[in-house]
């Protein structure tokens, strides 16, 4: 194999994978359910039961609505609540034969993590646009018209993207799919809910503030509102852009080992 | 390359996990062209054998290469040439037969053209025409083990590692199965296999190594083994019997 074709091969497989990926979703549709129509419920949900709630002025920031507030922190709850797939989908495949089917093949080493994480950007991506198009019916308003929309779905997927890889990490170190699915969600709703997703960071209980000013869902609601309602958004977007980037390089480069290593192969002392 | 390259080598190679001890300096020779079998008791240390040789694990101490490609060094020339064929189906069971081994195809090399058409024919010749566009998880087990063969096979490798491939099938599947296999080894592809049939390995092998505590304690073709054991009239199963027990007699 020639110099070029190694350097083209992970790109190649990466899309390969991911193409594989988004293949299973379509021929089954039921698998679309949790990350597509269960945040729309969801928000429709959150909507209908807080939406008219009174809130402080300087939460609701320029519209001056706890609807206005309250629908980034749901876009970046489901973002959270749907990033843990990644490592389940990721886990599912390495506890299966075809773990030793892709690890005996002449292909990129990277290309079923980076194959998974481009298959559920995507998702995040679609996602975020559905969850702004029932918004915007429900009285949500983005500033800058489709500008906005493109800006707010890139920082979602952003945020959705690192969530990922660290689930990713996380599900390859407890190697066991079912102790993972049980295990993975919990931080994510912890996450969501000691930041500013539903409330201020003044309203929360004085324990709770400081994880939640340090917390990457406070970072990209704040980040979200910016371009939906107007504010500053400097501080927000560089606090997340550094959260971004340390949870996807650190556990990505965690979570790659971990995929190559042997002990996730199968039943290998079992099956001595 | 020269002719007389052996498919593997495997010297001296030693592999542990925590306490137990899966292989113990194993030393063995697979000739390109033969279908080698390699037999044990469960927990002898096979499948960690196999593992090592398909670049899935590594040896803690020792070398194996294959086709002339350290397994350890050069992990990407050896699975150019090897078609793995595990105990645990190597397949997407949501996609459809067709669509799993154009991605196996893909992944190995191929073109988009090439994976298509190299996958129908062997649709074609596993007997899985019918079924080939069918989701896997609708397969009978017979048919995921075709299928898993079929995938293995993809990118035309030189070297085919079968570990416990008919386990759990029905006889007709099983007899289906060998008859693939027996045309593969016509065809010149060399096979490495791991049974728990004692009679496939009498029928099928050239060459037959026993593994047995993470040591060959016996290699020769099922007939200087038969002979070894019990003289005329003995099984491969008397054989492979008799020689596991004076192995354990002698370690202990």
């Amino acid at each position: 194999m020639t110099a070029a074709a190694l350097s083209y091969r992970p790109a190649r497989d990466s899309a390969l994978i991911a193409g594989r990926n988004l293949r299973v979703l379509r021929k089954n549709p039921g698998r679309m359910i949790y990350p597509l129509v269960q945040p729309l419920v969801l928000l429709v949900m959150f909507v209908s039961v807080f939406g008219n709630l009174a809130v402080t002025a300087h939460a609701a920031g320029a519209s001056g609505t706890y609807r206005q507030f309250l629908i980034p922190g749901i876009i970046i709850e489901n973002a959270a609540l749907t990033a843990p797939t990644t490592g389940l989908a990721l886990l599912r495949d390495a506890s299966s034969g075809l773990a030793d089917r892709f690890r005996s093949l002449p292909m990129s080493r990277a290309a079923v993590l980076a194959g998974r994480l481009a298959s559920d950007a995507v998702v995040f991506a679609v996602q975020a646009l559905l969850l702004l198009a029932v918004a915007r019916l429900l009285g949500f308003h983005v500033q800058h018209g489709p500008a906005g929309v493109a800006a707010i779905t890139g920082v979602t997927v952003a945020f959705a993207l690192s969530v990922a890889v660290l689930s990713a990490w996380l599900a390859l170190l407890i190697n066991d799919p079912e102790t993972a699915e049980r295990v993975l969600f919990f931080p994510a709703i912890a996450l969501a809910f000691i930041s500013s997703a539903f409330a201020p960071v003044a309203d929360l209980a004085g324990w709770m503030q400081p994880i939640a000013r340090a917390n990457p869902v406070t970072a990209a609601a704040a980040v979200i509102r910016s371009l939906a309602s107007g504010g500053p958004i400097g501080v927000p977007l560089l606090e997340l852009g550094c959260w971004t980037a340390a949870l996807i390089l650190v556990p990505g480069f965690l979570a790659a080992r971990s995929w190559n290593a042997a002990r996730l192969s199968g039943n290998a002392i079992c099956g001595l | 390359m020269s002719d007389v390259t052996p498919a593997i080598e495997v010297c001296a190679v030693r592999k542990a996990f925590g306490q137990v001890r899966a292989l113990e300096g194993v030393d063995l020779t697979v000739t390109a062209g033969t279908l080698t079998a390699l037999l044990g008791p469960n927990g002898a240390g096979k499948t960690t054998l196999v593992r090592i040789i398909a670049t899935l694990a590594r040896a803690d101490d020792g070398r194996v290469r294959v086709f002339g490609y350290d397994t350890a060094k050069e992990p990407g020339q050896v699975r150019e040439r090897i078609g793995l064929t595990g105990q645990f189906a190597g397949l997407d069971d949501a996609l459809s037969g067709m669509d799993n081994l154009i991605l196996i195809g893909r992944l190995a090399g191929l073109g988009r053209g090439s994976a298509r058409s190299r996958a129908t024919e062997l649709g074609t010749a596993l007997g899985l025409t019918d079924a080939i566009d069918r989701t896997v998880r609708t397969y009978s087990g017979g048919m995921r083990r075709r299928l898993d063969l079929a995938a293995s096979l993809m990118h035309r490798p030189d070297l085919l590692v079968l570990d416990e491939p008919t386990t759990g099938l029905d006889p007709a599947s099983r007899q289906q199965l060998w008859a693939i296999l027996t045309e593969l080894k016509a065809a010149g592809t060399t096979m490495l296999l791991t049974t728990q049939y004692l009679e496939e390995a009498d029928r099928f092998a050239d060459i037959v190594h026993v593994l047995d505590h993470g040591k060959i304690i016996a290699s020769g073709s099922p007939e200087q083994l038969k002979e070894r054991a019990g003289g005329a009239g003995a099984s491969l199963d008397d054989a492979f019997l008799a020689l596991t027990r004076d192995a354990r007699k002698a370690a202990s």
